[in-house]
């Protein structure tokens, strides 16, 4: 916590408390204690004090306790000598701020000086004042807004919690100038964020800017001017305090859950625009109590650790030091950090391509014929990255073309082509990367007239003549790719830039930096095991049609399907926290070998509704692993040869075992344990905990062909290490015999190491 | 020789519900609706309490609808075409539960409005003492408009606001908890799905008293088989202590069953099949009568000869209560 903070937060609460008492001590004498004391419009009586205290007020005399209360929560302005107060005190000084802040509104609404009188100004929908007193017309002619009233808050409250609105801006004091003020306005209205408008700095007020610029404000804008004084600050945080009222089911005197309730569903923050003054200080940290964090365009001490809000409590960004090339780009870019800061989340509905675009075409080829051009394949190279980087190096919504796009290329012709996807997010991990980038086949699939093969460097990409003819280029993939991470991965993804590179020298320096990026990863990959982390995952999905099965994710065993692993479940589970991939705690080891774990035993007892009560993640004989139907690969004894075969689902010749994939997957499936038969993904046979205690791929005798040669080069680095650098040639395939007489011959002929290994049953 | 009757010991309970709110309660209502809190398997008296029977709804709609059967306009006749003479009809005819489902467009066509909305609410809300729910035409958009309305228009009344789908259910629950009203929540036939959608609603702040669970059915011979048994999965999950499966449940077994040709069409089918108005009202109430058994708390129809019917059944099933 700042001491500089500190100091003038509390300084300014002691001060603004004694005006409220001086104010209430004057109305009391002269109005009475029974003069009623309300709100316009509201069910709420004087919310901030209802929300805070439980306390109805309805009448001036009822004010005073509550001004005391306010009085006990101020503590002296640190001296000098004093170095260490603050955060709890200057966050209960703001508190009281707000106490007070409240109480003289209120007592303003008494005397007439409520809403505040603007000559000139006219509102597009506002609060209305039955008072003849306060202007007498239902719109606010002449007045400022004031509190916003419950039939307003009903109707925008429903947007912030269903997430049509994003969050409310709070902005304080008066932009560098009128074009900064309106731009700033203009940002926040693009984003549907609502805008309140509060205070001065030097007598001049952002309402004041809007206005001479002629900005329509009002309801209808989504811009309520409150008040030309920092004290009207009360207003906004009097309808956060309503809104959790109202949509989080909560009562009066709550405070701390309507507090809490603002700091994690209420996305709104303070901007405050030029000099922050010890009245301004006290009352962001009245804010803070909310959860709503404070930037400040003026050079102002920082408070980075987080705890009360969910980020940074109070950022300093000064105006004329933001990157840009005028006041409008800072202007931009201050919000675009504000947004940041909160959380916010901003959506993006429709990706803008101009061809149709949808999940319907994500399996969509493109033949040769009707080929505009290609990327990669055999004629080209094709290479996508997605690589994260820091908050202020992304540069979101940002698409940029490195090089010719393909008009100039002949038509069926091919170039090379680089699509670099820069992410940043408060959520993101370098873990992600590979997930995500595995998203961009999806995505780029999902137009109409693209067809997309492959990935990283093995990407091959084709453009139709008809998506051609319909304007398709290539900065589209950019478009494309950015609101589809928004809108699919918005947990994880803050911000998405994206480069589109043909230019032949930067095709290959990046290609260069990719693949070393890729080497890294599958080292990374390979380097994590089963015992480098703490906690598997649940994958449920399957539920659906297998009740009792569930498949528990390790680092080296995914999920059978071969459509999750580990890391792929991790993301999952930050984007749907309430979906089919939860942690497991791995919790006592009982057999390393086996893979029987006590946490993983526990959960699957539940999730599996007791259907089974020991799983070993690794053994094939022993409590093996359920099966849905959706496995890639089904694993089944071949007692005669003292080993296992593998059959691929895309192998549709006899097997060994008499039954062909599709009947062998009614045996392994269903949710039912089956010793000497298990369905799991492919990537699972090149795994170091393949059928560990069985004795891993020395076991097997019989393998789908399909399966050698798509993964001939692991297979033979495993069986390197295995001291059988032939390995692959002494199990056979469905190319030398579908019979296990085949098989045992086959196998005593090449001497496979099965047959020295101690019997399977 | 005496057989021991084998009984489950549950360790949960299903979640009461209550619909409607009395004039004390701050609504209007003549009565209430309470559904749940037993913690045993549909009608097993002899094993735990059952304290409140299932109850029936009755579908009316907001204008008199252009493509129902032929026999339910006969056996509703004139009360269609004004939603609150239905209403009474409906109320008449013995239902629990008033079920308002709103339409897309007005009868000549133009799209419903929020002015219509509101005044279909209030008339009906006037013409019936019986809890209502209010459901929406099922386009995310338009139902998002409409049934604020509705909630605001029933305020305190406590009403059944639907349908809660996955992609779509922030402005429902948000604008239930800002007019005291309960929620209905639908996913399409799946456990894990039916429960995750009421972790959601819970997680906005709506308490889990004011959410009824629909884990959609299908008709008999539709696809009844699989609905009826995620709907025994989701009860055997709640009776044995998964929290968020303990809602009460409710089904629409009236909306699938007319549909179906079966009990749509009276010409040109086998003659096995044998009279049209007998098959088309069996077929609705003997898929309701299936979906009881499999743990449904609200079932909603649409003939009134069904209501009666299946009126008599939950009767005799809950009066071996006694016996038990």
């Amino acid at each position: 916590m700042s001491r500089y903070i500190a100091t003038h937060a509390i300084r300014g609460a002691n001060a603004i408390v004694q005006e409220a008492e001086e104010l209430l001590e004057r109305t009391l004498k002269e109005k009475g204690p029974d003069t009623a004391v309300a709100f316009p419009n509201t069910a709420y009586y004087l919310p901030f004090i209802l929300g805070m205290t439980g306390t109805e007020i309805s009448k001036i005399g009822e004010l005073p306790p509550i001004l005391e209360h306010a009085k006990k929560l101020l503590s002296p302005v640190p001296t000098d000598s004093r170095w260490l107060p603050y955060l709890g005190e200057t966050l209960d000084c703001g508190m009281a701020t707000l106490f007070a802040e409240e109480i003289i509104m209120a007592l303003k609404f008494v005397t007439g000086e409520q809403p505040e009188k603007l000559p000139g100004l006219q509102l597009a929908g506002s609060t209305s004042f039955t008072s003849p007193d306060n202007g007498g017309g239902p719109n606010g002619n002449g007045y400022l807004n004031g509190p916003i009233d419950d039939i307003q808050l009903r109707s925008w409250g429903i947007q912030l919690v269903d997430g049509r609105m994003p969050g409310f801006a709070a902005i304080v004091g008066a932009a560098k100038s009128n074009e900064v003020a309106v731009k700033i306005v203009r940002e926040l209205q693009r984003r549907s964020i609502l805008t309140f408008l509060i205070g001065s700095s030097n007598g001049k007020s952002i309402i004041h800017q809007l206005m001479e610029e002629g900005v329509e404000l009002g309801y209808d804008t989504f811009t309520v001017p409150f008040g030309t004084d920092t004290e009207s600050a009360i207003y906004p945080l009097g309808f956060a305090t309503r809104s959790a009222l109202t949509f989080g089911g909560m009562k009066g005197g709550q405070a701390k859950e309507i507090l809490r309730y603002n700091k994690e569903r209420v996305f709104a923050f303070v901007l405050a625009l030029g000099e922050v003054d010890d009245l301004k200080y006290a009352t962001a940290a009245g804010a803070i109590n909310f959860g709503f964090p404070v930037i400040a365009d003026t050079v102002i001490p920082e408070i980075l650790p987080t705890g009360v809000t969910t980020y940074e409590h109070v950022i300093s960004m000064p105006f004329n030091e933001i990157e840009g090339a005028d006041d409008l780009e800072r202007a931009e870019k201050l919000v675009q950090k504000c947004i940041e800061i909160r959380g916010v989340k901003v959506t993006i509905a429709e990706v803008p391509v101009p061809v149709p675009y949808g999940s319907a075409f994500e399996g969509e080829v493109v033949r040769r014929a009707d080929m505009r051009v290609e990327f990669g394949g055999k004629n080209s190279r094709a290479v996508e990255y997605l690589f994260m980087d820091e908050m202020d190096n992304v540069d979101d919504g940002k698409i940029e073309l490195i090089g010719p796009d393909f008009e100039d290329v002949e038509e069926g012709g091919a170039i090379d082509l680089g699509i670099l996807v820069k992410v940043a997010g408060r959520k993101m991990e370098k873990d992600f990367e590979p997930v995500l980038e595995r998203q961009i086949h999806y995505f780029i699939n999902g137009a109409s007239g693209i067809q997309h093969i492959g990935q990283r460097d093995i990407a091959w990409i084709r453009i139709s003549k008809g998506a051609t003819e319909k304007g398709f280029n290539l900065k589209h993939f950019g478009d494309i790719l950015h609101t589809r991470f928004h809108s699919d991965f918005g947990s994880i993804v803050d911000k998405v830039e994206v480069t589109i590179i043909t230019d032949p020298d930067m095709h290959a320096e990046w290609l260069e930096k990719a693949r070393a990026a890729f080497n890294e990863r599958n080292v990374r990959m390979g380097a994590m095991t089963d015992e480098s982390v703490d906690e598997f995952y649940s994958c449920t999905l399957c539920q659906s049609f297998a009740p009792d099965h569930l498949c528990v994710i390790s680092p080296e065993r995914l999920g059978l399907c071969g459509a999750y692993n580990w890391l792929d479940c991790k993301a999952s589970k930050q984007i749907n926290p309430t979906g089919p991939n939860q942690p497991i705690k791995k919790g006592t080891e009982i057999d390393a070998e086996k893979g029987y774990f006590q946490g993983v035993n526990e959960f699957v007892q539940v999730a599996s509704h007791g259907a089974v009560q020991e799983v070993s993640m690794y053994s094939i004989m022993e409590n093996p692993m359920t099966a849905c139907g959706c496995f890639e690969c089904i694993a089944m004894v071949i007692p005669e040869a003292n080993g296992i075969m593998i059959v691929s689902r895309e192998d549709s010749s006899m097997t060994p075992a008499g039954m062909t994939f599709s009947t062998l997957a009614g045996v392994a499936g269903g949710g039912l344990q089956t010793p000497g038969v298990m369905g799991h993904g492919k990537f699972y046979i090149s795994s170091g905990k393949f059928i560990l205690p069985d004795g891993g791929l020395k076991r097997v005798v019989w393998m789908s062909s399909i399966l050698k040669e798509q993964m001939a080069e692991q297979l033979k680095a495993i069986a390197e290490r295995e001291g059988e650098p032939d390995l692959l040639d002494k199990i056979a395939d469905e190319t030398i015999c579908t019979d296990v007489e085949g098989v045992v011959k086959h196998v005593t002929e090449k001497n496979h190491p099965a047959l020295s290994m101690p019997p399977l049953m | 020789m005496t057989v021991e009757t084998p009984k489950e010991a549950w360790t949960g309970t299903v979640r009461e519900v209550t619909l409607g709110a009395t004039a004390d309660q701050g609504g209007t209502r003549s009565r209430t609706l309470t559904v749940g809190a037993e913690s045993t398997l549909p009608f097993l008296h002899f094993e735990a309490s059952i304290p409140n029977p299932p109850a029936l709804a009755l579908e009316i709609r907001d204008r008199k609808p252009d493509d129902w059967s032929p026999l339910l306009y006969e056996a509703w006749g004139d009360v269609m075409d004004d939603p609150a003479a239905w209403a009474k009809a409906a109320e008449e005819a013995g239902a629990d539960l008033v079920y308002l489902v709103l339409s897309l467009t007005t009868s000549d066509g133009s799209p419903n409005t929020v002015e219509n909305v509101r005044a279909v609410v209030r008339k009906v809300l006037d013409a019936t003492g019986l809890p209502l729910a209010v459901i929406g035409a099922g386009q995310a958009e338009v139902d998002n408009e409409l049934l604020v309305a509705a909630a605001e228009e029933g305020k305190g009344e406590r009403l059944l606001l639907g349908l809660c789908e996955e992609k779509n259910y922030r402005t429902i629950v948000a604008t239930a908890m800002a007019n005291e009203h309960l929620v209905q929540s639908r996913t399409p036939m799946d456990v894990n799905l039916a429960k995750q959608l009421v972790i959601l609603i819970n997680d906005m702040g709506m308490p889990l008293e004011r959410i009824v669970m629909d884990p959609t059915t299908g008709a008999l011979g539709y696809g009844i088989e699989y609905g009826y048994s995620v709907m025994e999965r989701l009860r055997l999950a709640a009776l044995q202590g998964d929290k968020m499966t303990q809602q009460p449940m409710i089904v629409t077994p009236g909306e699938e069953c007319w549909k179906v040709k079966e009990a749509k069409v009276g010409e040109g089918v086998p003659e096995t099949w044998g009279d049209w108005e007998p098959r088309a009202i069996a077929w609705e109430g003997i898929t309701a009568a299936a979906l009881l058994h499999s743990g449904a708390n609200v079932v909603v129809l649409r003939h009134p000869e069904n209501m009666r019917r299946t009126r008599s059944m939950i009767d005799e099933l809950m009066s071996s209560k006694a016996a038990g």
